[in-house]
């Protein structure tokens, strides 16, 4: 055999560089573009966000479970973080992965009653499951979560003002500081990622996709590692929850349970390419500028985009913008650069499935 | 036959509803014997063999492998235990080449494999199963024949020390199924059991130390080849299955 | 607890199960015949509703003239979604489906959004609204009594129309062998498109019934297609003749949990999705 890069440290070495990338961009935005570089920054921040949630989604649905939980594992986060800080004094910076750490004992226990619910039935009872956690948390004492209104939540970033600083300076500051932290968390979604597909679970969360029955005559053991992947997903999302709680200053029930949470997590890895590392990152990168334009147009129904965005993958590009960008590049290589064939139809593409259909031996 | 034997089936039952789709059957599977189990469609042959590999939870009854009862465990544990299992209707995982398919099986087929020992166990699967030049396909492009070495070598890959074979021959033609027969017989000389669906009479007549005869969910012979089909309630199984066809499995 | 309080909630319970049937019944229709699980259901209520709020700002139309207008509006735009993307992902692993009409939803109810803004909408002067009766401590009002009427009508003329006519003989065909034997291609693709458009009418009209009942948001759509979820899994996924009988068990469940649990009428919505998520479970585990 060929002796050849390790592709794990290979992959692991473009995510630190990826990382050391997003280190540097904050004070180069600020040099090349001054008071700008502000919103930019928010900009980033989203799209950092909308990653790190659609590449925790992924990382569950590799194992075919296509979760409609994800605002209860953000929500858990938030709240987790508000009621520790707010009950017990917790500082923020254990707070916040405490947060996470509740998410995933939650999805413990909903993944544990959930294993044999596949498809549809999976997708329907996870979103029960959040409905249910939202009026728990709604009704708890007001003293504790305070209820339907919610409460308030100190800011992670506090900087003030020293003089001779300007007010969009500040501005920035904060903001670079919550692109730093959302960076890191992406970052530890990336490893987590690489290291699911360059190990043998890689194989093994396929096989349960594909064919769980299969899958465990195989030796595979389904249960187990469907929960661990309940666990890393929920884990990523709960923590990423605990710091946008922190970033808005506040939590309430319809905010940090927010079905448009679930749909932003899963549009975006199918958009970008489902079960890959590329596939949600890319997919958040364009869908947060997007949303930008979006939000700019339509103030109430921004989410249209979306819906939209969602039915055309499904009808066009099954495989999502990774698909299609190699897609491209194996037929530029096999045709010399002739785009002969192009788009089949919708039809044909449209059937084409994100899981094998469900088949009993 | 003094040995202990390595495969126990008792009293296995499994009811679907009203419906009884293995009962009471009752069978020993010793050490390097190849054993078949045949009988008319909806006879329960599947069934059965997906309550030994777990698949199913019997309604009752129990299966034990040297010595060990595995009716209670999950389907991957028994794996892990020797017992391999090749589908009828070849279920290759898609999204996958060959190599990955089978190194599913090399990778979690015992518990703690190493890398280089899984990729090794695959190589050799593959290698003794004919698809070592097709290792890089994708199983979108293999046919039938190569399908079904797959299903094999996959089961292979785990290392098992009974190998349940479900109909492997179905839909080959005579020289692909005298191959996957040479592939049986290879794989016992190595030491593994192998349990066998098979319709083909001929390759269970050229393949067959002893023969299950299953009917209506129920054993109706066990005896070499000579001996069952000798047997005047198996004949009638046979020929009474061209009568009442609308019926198999009720 | 007050016990006193039982006879109201019993009676509140059976009078919105009618409505309740009438929605999920058309998401059984939908899933029945052609497989489709269909997200978006619940947006045809809420186009319902907004529907019969415009022709009554607009026009002063009285909901139950606007039952006329919002019936086939509601069916070409059923029959236009299903031409328009359902058609392409029949075939499509019920994943593609899902999502597929996920997004639909999405794209419908942020129409909605964009059209009439997020605030609640009624139709506050209609002359029967505040018509009320009283049966010693138990009182109806007209307009629940007449929604529980109309949707049992509409219910009742759909069972009718699956058992008698010829349309209907076929959508039962359709769904017993969906491989179609026997069947044209054209003629399971005609009954396809019926099956989803009249799916879409049934859920409008009880769009039409809400606007008068409550004051809907176009939010209110996700929350009915979850409830209809939870009546059609309980009824048995595709089983349309039980879903009268889950709309009551959970159109009752509701109101008692409403009325006899102190601060119950937050829990409303949470007792839907406990029962989906028990009975999900449940089944699952029997399944093996």
């Amino acid at each position: 055999m060929k002796r050849r890069i390790n592709p794990l440290g290979r992959d692991l070495l473009l995510a630190l560089l990826f990382f050391a990338v997003l280190l540097f961009l904050p004070p180069l935005l600020r040099a090349a573009f001054g008071r700008a570089s502000v919103s930019y920054l928010s900009l980033g921040i989203n799209a950092l966000v909308l990653a790190t949630l659609a590449l925790s989604w992924d990382l569950l649905a590799r194992t075919g479970q296509l979760s409609l939980a994800h605002a209860a594992f953000t929500g858990a986060g938030a709240y987790s973080t508000a009621i520790l800080l707010r009950m017990a004094d917790v500082p923020l910076w254990l707070g916040i992965p405490l947060g996470g750490v509740v998410a995933a004992l939650l999805a413990l226990a909903l993944g544990s009653v959930t294993l044999r619910l596949y498809g549809i039935y999976f997708a329907i009872a996870t979103l029960a499951f959040t409905e249910v956690l939202k009026t728990v948390v709604q009704e708890l004492p007001t003293k504790i979560a305070g209820g339907a209104p919610g409460m308030n939540v100190t800011a992670l970033f506090r900087p003030a003002l020293a003089p001779g600083m300007e007010r969009w300076e500040l501005a920035f500051v904060r903001n670079q500081g919550y692109f730093w932290v959302y960076a890191a968390l992406l970052l530890v979604a990336v490893v987590i990622s690489v290291f699911i597909q360059r190990s043998r679970l890689r194989s093994a969360f396929t096989a349960i996709r594909t064919n769980e029955l299969v899958a465990g005559v195989m030796g595979v053991n389904p249960a187990r590692l469907k929960l661990l992947a309940f666990v890393l997903s929920s884990f990523v999302a709960g923590t990423l929850g605990a710091v946008e709680a922190h970033r808005l200053g506040s939590v309430s029930p319809d905010g940090a349970f927010a079905v448009s949470t679930t749909v932003l997590a899963l549009v975006t890895p199918i958009f970008g390419g489902l079960y890959t590392t590329v596939g949600p990152i890319l997919g958040a990168l364009v869908l947060a500028g997007l949303e930008e334009t979006l939000k700019r147009t339509f103030a109430d129904g921004y989410l249209i985009g979306y819906g939209i965005v969602l039915v055309a993958s499904i009808l066009f590009m099954p495989r999502g913008l990774v698909g299609l960008l190699s897609g491209v590049a194996r037929r530029l290589r096999r045709h010399g650069g002739n785009l002969e064939g192009g788009m089949s139809s919708a039809r044909a593409i449209a059937d084409e499935p994100f899981t094998a259909p469900e088949e009993t031996p | 036959m003094s040995a202990a034997p390595l495969l126990s089936v008792t009293g296995l039952s499994k009811s679907f509803g009203g419906l009884r789709a293995v009962h009471d059957v009752n069978f020993q599977v010793f050490p390097g014997e190849i054993f078949a189990i045949i009988g008319p469609n909806g006879a329960g042959k599947t069934t059965t063999l997906n309550l030994v590999s777990g698949l199913l939870a019997p309604s009752a009854g129990s299966v034990a492998l040297a010595g060990q009862d595995l009716t209670k465990l999950p389907s991957h544990k028994r794996c892990h235990l020797g017992l391999g299992r090749a589908f009828q209707v070849v279920q290759p995982f898609p999204e996958m080449t060959v190599l990955e398919n089978v190194l599913v099986g090399a990778q979690f087929g015992s518990p703690n494999v190493s890398a280089a020992e899984a990729n090794r166990r695959a190589e050799v699967a593959l290698e003794r199963s004919g698809l070592a030049a097709l290792r890089d396909q994708p199983v979108e492009d293999l046919n039938l024949l190569q399908e079904k070495r797959l299903e094999i070598a996959r089961a292979l890959a785990t290392k098992p020390q009974v190998l349940l074979l479900d109909e492997v021959m179905a839909g080959l033609r005579p020289a692909e199924a005298r191959l996957a027969v040479e592939l049986v017989r290879a794989v016992r000389a190595e030491g593994v059991t192998v349990v066998f669906i098979e319709h083909v009479m001929p390759v269970v007549r050229d393949l067959a130390d002893r023969v299950l005869v299953m009917d209506h969910g129920s054993e109706l012979a066990l005896g070499t080849y000579a001996e069952v089909t000798a047997n005047r309630m198996v004949i009638e199984a046979y020929l009474g299955k061209e009568e009442d066809e609308a019926e198999d499995g009720l | 607890m007050d016990l006193s309080l039982l006879p109201q909630a019993l009676v509140s319970g059976v009078l919105a199960a009618g409505l309740y049937a009438l929605v999920s019944v058309g998401l059984a229709l939908a899933i029945g015949v052609i497989g489709i699980v269909n997200f978006a259901h619940g947006e045809f209520f809420m186009v319902g509703a907004f529907l019969a709020y415009q022709l009554f700002v607009s026009f002063g139309f009285d909901p139950l003239l606007s039952l006329l207008f919002v019936a086939p509006a509601l069916f070409v735009i059923g029959a236009i979604i299903y031409l328009s993307s359902i058609r392409f992902v029949l075939k499509a692993p019920e994943l593609n489906q899902m999502l597929l009409t996920f997004g639909v939803g999405i794209i419908l109810q942020n129409l909605a959004l964009l059209i009439w803004g997020g605030d609640p909408r009624t139709i506050a002067r209609v002359p029967y609204r505040a018509i009320g009766y009283k049966l010693g401590s138990i009182s109806v009002g007209l307009v629940p009594l007449g929604s529980f009427v109309i949707s049992l009508i509409l219910v009742a003329a759909l069972y009718w129309m699956l058992a008698r006519t010829p349309l209907g003989r076929g959508m039962r065909a359709v769904a017993q062998n969906r491989t179609g034997a026997g069947l044209v291609g054209l003629e399971v693709n005609r009954i396809y498109l019926i099956a989803f458009a009249m799916s879409a009418l049934l859920a409008g009209m009880g769009g039409v019934m809400i606007a008068v009942i409550q004051s809907p948001t176009p939010t209110i759509g996700f929350g009915f297609t979850l409830k209809a979820f939870a009546i059609v899994v309980l009824a048995g996924l595709g089983n349309i003749r039980g879903i009268t009988i889950a709309a009551i068990v959970v159109a009752l469940s509701e109101s008692l949990v409403a009325t006899m649990v102190p601060n119950g009428d937050s829990l409303r919505n949470a007792v839907f999705f406990a029962i989906i998520f028990v009975a999900l479970v449940a089944r699952s585990r029997r399944a093996f």
